[in-house]
């Protein structure tokens, strides 16, 4: 009892010299973490300093993070750094994954707080009431470089309201990857849909079945609204009405239905954005619609006998024409609640009139809005394209023909409108492939059932004095 | 023989709970023409070919590593997490032991209510919380900074906390605080030298758990976060690492792996502990 009390009586003392090194430790631990987090926390109170200059303030932007590491490296670390100094602004992208990019524009436009400039790589139409209005910066830019394409024009324009909701940067042209040697024995080119449906089952018993899929991801989005405009379908009139119901949306249902009964399995219903990719580098499939990040990845991986057998071309011609999306389409809009919008505007004049950089950083991915942003336009582009030295020798100066050529907006013949973006968004353009492909749905009744869902979404958007 | 079917029954579960890790090793090493090739045999390493080599180390690249830690914020993400964890845990434990030992010693009959109504909160989801809370760190002029982290963390690892150490803190006579009382303690003293010390194994619980849950969490550090500078790994990894329609699985398998291995280091190190602190409050 009295050791039991000692203890107690020691206990309830003075610090001990154990206790004082413990205390020690723990502060200093305290200390360096604290003292770090603090000058972390506020590591951008303040504006960057230029020597003799005096600052217009901060300009904070929200980008995708790009396939290519080197492009935002690039972006981050060379342009923006020349571009703030040049302009007096301290310039900060905030890069991110493209799914979240919705979420975290809701979560901005919430908070009423958040970036000046914001890129989505859809039209932001739905967004029109919340952002300013960016003709006068397409007019400047349209002065000094001659008109838009109708790509990046169809992307960003709303005719109901007369503004530019967004201004459009870039585009990506979305050709087919497809293996040469397996093509070659199956004694087939992949030109026309009616070729593709007739391979597929060759290819599949190969070993080698084509990637088309029709799940609620960016890749079967894009391809299926491209299979609808080549059988002579599209989801919108040009004048913007419901127009999905119609002959050429049968039978572009009966051709994938086709093509998948023969010549795929159940995967392509549950794929995401990378599983063409994925399943394309590993060497099993022998067609994939992508952007070149497919063949620029086989090129990285070092496995040239892969590489060198992956071919691109343009989206196979159907019946009607022959014409794709783009495959993402990079669109700026700048909050209503932006602090900056002045070196906003000028950012995005500036950019678009020195694209070129940003074409060859880029590795070719990003298409200028402005064909002359690069002097001398496709044919320069062109040029540089073929000046690639990867095999084959060539391979993507059709990249070049694709973006002049073969590549329109979501929303074809129509604008990339508010109810676009929201079938867009609910990926019911897949969803209607899908279950015409499973046998659950007639492809008359699939297109008549979507007509009226069509019909809502319209409206909805008609309401808000968006269309 | 006892040991043989002891070894029997956990070896399995032991293979099944380590293959994430081994599986994450192997990965992180591999050269590109190996992890995409479907010929080779994914558990080890490979020829182009697709043929398995056991002299692994001259199939292996350490590219993806390099790539994670020099063209990545990578150590800069381990280190805000770290900043993070730790104040928020420091944080918990303040605001925590108080709030637990008052509602099991002096709120009567109230403090069981009371307790379940506060763990209630922690079942809240972030998914609901976010954007009000978007809100309010906007109002603060905390966003893009730590601090916003560092201020909604506790927001659900205090709950847990207080209901966890309230079950502990039952579980110490009371006898024990009223001797030290007798012997002219005061109650903050009794505590701080009596009851907390027996309290240890809840303690590391609160500790281990709470700094867990601030390393995985996700859609806060997302949200409140948007420079590269200033994420947390859970936000940077996938932001970084995932490019569009591009994964850089090596490199993913790397930045998850590194973490981990010293979280569960930590667990193992303090599993009696751990365990002790789950449980304590379950028995009486």
């Amino acid at each position: 009892m009295a050791e039991a009390n000692d203890d107690l009586e020691g206990a309830c003392s003075g610090l001990t010299r154990r206790e004082l090194v413990q205390r020690g430790t723990a502060a200093a631990f305290s200390v360096s973490m604290f003292g770090g987090l603090a000058e972390r926390a506020f590591a951008f109170a303040g504006p960057l300093k230029y020597k003799n200059r005096h600052l217009k303030g901060d300009l904070k932007i929200m980008q995708w993070s790009h396939f290519v590491p080197d492009y935002d490296k690039w972006l981050d670390n060379v342009y923006i750094k020349r571009w703030g100094e040049k302009n007096d602004v301290q310039v900060k992208i905030d890069h991110i994954d493209n799914s979240l990019l919705p979420a975290t524009a809701a979560s901005e436009a919430a908070a009423q707080s958040g970036h000046d400039l914001f890129q989505f790589l859809f039209p932001p139409a739905a967004l029109e009431q919340q952002t300013i209005p960016l003709n006068d910066v397409v007019q400047e830019v349209t002065k000094k470089l001659g008109k838009m394409t109708d790509v990046a024009y169809r992307s960003s324009y709303n005719p109901k309201t007369k503004r530019y909701f967004g201004f459009a940067d870039n585009y990506v042209p979305d050709p087919i990857h497809y293996r040469h040697s397996f093509w070659f024995n199956a004694g087939i080119a992949p030109n026309t849909w009616d070729n593709v449906r007739k391979a597929a089952a060759k290819l599949k018993a190969a070993g080698h079945p084509v990637g088309l899929g029709m799940s609620s991801e960016l890749d079967s989005r894009m391809f299926l609204m491209s299979l609808l405009y080549c059988y002579g379908g599209a989801l919108q009139t040009a004048d913007n009405k419901p127009s999905i119901n119609s002959k050429g949306t049968v039978e572009a249902l009966k051709v994938m239905r086709d093509i998948y009964q023969q010549g795929e399995s159940d995967e392509v219903f549950a794929w995401t954005a990378s599983s063409n990719n994925q399943a394309f580098l590993a060497g099993r499939l022998s067609l994939a619609v992508n952007a070149i990040s497919i063949a620029r990845s086989a090129e990285a991986s070092g496995n040239t006998a892969l590489s060198d057998d992956t071919w691109i071309a343009p989206i196979p011609r159907g019946p009607v024409r022959r014409l794709g999306n783009e495959h993402v389409m990079g669109v700026f809009f700048i909050w209503k609640f932006a602090n900056n919008k002045a070196a906003a505007k000028k950012y995005l004049v500036d950019q678009q009139l020195g694209y070129r950089d940003h074409f060859l950083q880029s590795k070719f991915y990003n298409f200028p809005a402005w064909t002359s942003a690069v002097k001398g336009g496709f044919k320069t582009m062109r040029k540089l394209t073929a000046a690639d030295n990867h095999k084959p020798s060539g391979k993507y100066t059709v990249l070049t023909t694709i973006a002049e050529k073969y590549t329109t907006n979501i929303g074809y013949p129509g604008f990339g409108n508010a109810a676009i973006g929201d079938i867009f968004n609910q990926s019911l353009i897949p969803q209607m492939f899908a279950q015409v492909a499973q046998g659950k749905m007639s492809p008359e009744d699939a297109a008549r059932s979507m007509q009226g869902q069509f019909k809502t979404i319209f409206a909805k958007w008609k309401e808000q004095g968006l269309m | 023989m006892r040991k043989a079917g002891t070894y029997l029954v956990v070896g399995p579960f032991a293979i099944v709970l380590a293959f994430p890790f081994y599986w994450a090793l192997t990965t992180m090493f591999k050269r590109d023409r190996d992890l995409y090739n479907t010929k080779s045999i994914p558990y080890v390493y490979n020829d182009n070919g697709g043929h398995a080599h056991w002299d692994f180390w001259n199939y292996m690249t350490f590219h993806h590593v390099s790539f994670l830690f020099k063209h990545t914020e990578y150590p800069t993400w381990v280190e805000n997490t770290l900043i993070v964890g730790v104040a928020v845990v420091a944080i918990t434990l303040v605001l925590a032991l108080p709030a637990g030992y008052a509602l099991a010693r002096l709120s009567g009959g109230w403090g069981q209510s009371m307790g379940v109504a506060i763990f209630l909160v922690y079942l809240v989801p972030p998914t609901l919380l976010f954007l009000p809370l978007s809100r309010l760190i906007t109002e603060l002029d905390l966003k893009d900074t730590l601090w916003s982290l560092i201020l909604v963390y506790p927001s659900f690892t205090i709950p847990f906390a207080t209901w966890l150490l309230m079950g502990f803190f039952k579980t110490i006579p009371q006898e024990l605080e009223d001797a030290a009382l007798v012997d002219g303690c005061s109650r903050l003293r009794a505590l701080r030298r009596i009851v907390f010390p027996i309290s240890l194994p809840g303690i590391l619980t609160v500790v281990i758990f709470s700094f867990s849950l601030c390393v995985n969490e996700f859609i806060y550090a997302f949200t409140f976060t948007s420079s590269t500078a200033h994420r947390t790994i859970s936000a940077g990894v996938p932001n970084e690492l995932i490019r569009g329609d591009v994964f850089f699985w090596q490199s993913l398998m790397a930045a998850v792996l590194i973490p981990s291995i010293p979280l569960a280091l930590l667990y193992n190190s303090f599993l009696d502990r751990f365990i002790k602190g789950f449980t304590g409050g379950a028995f009486r």
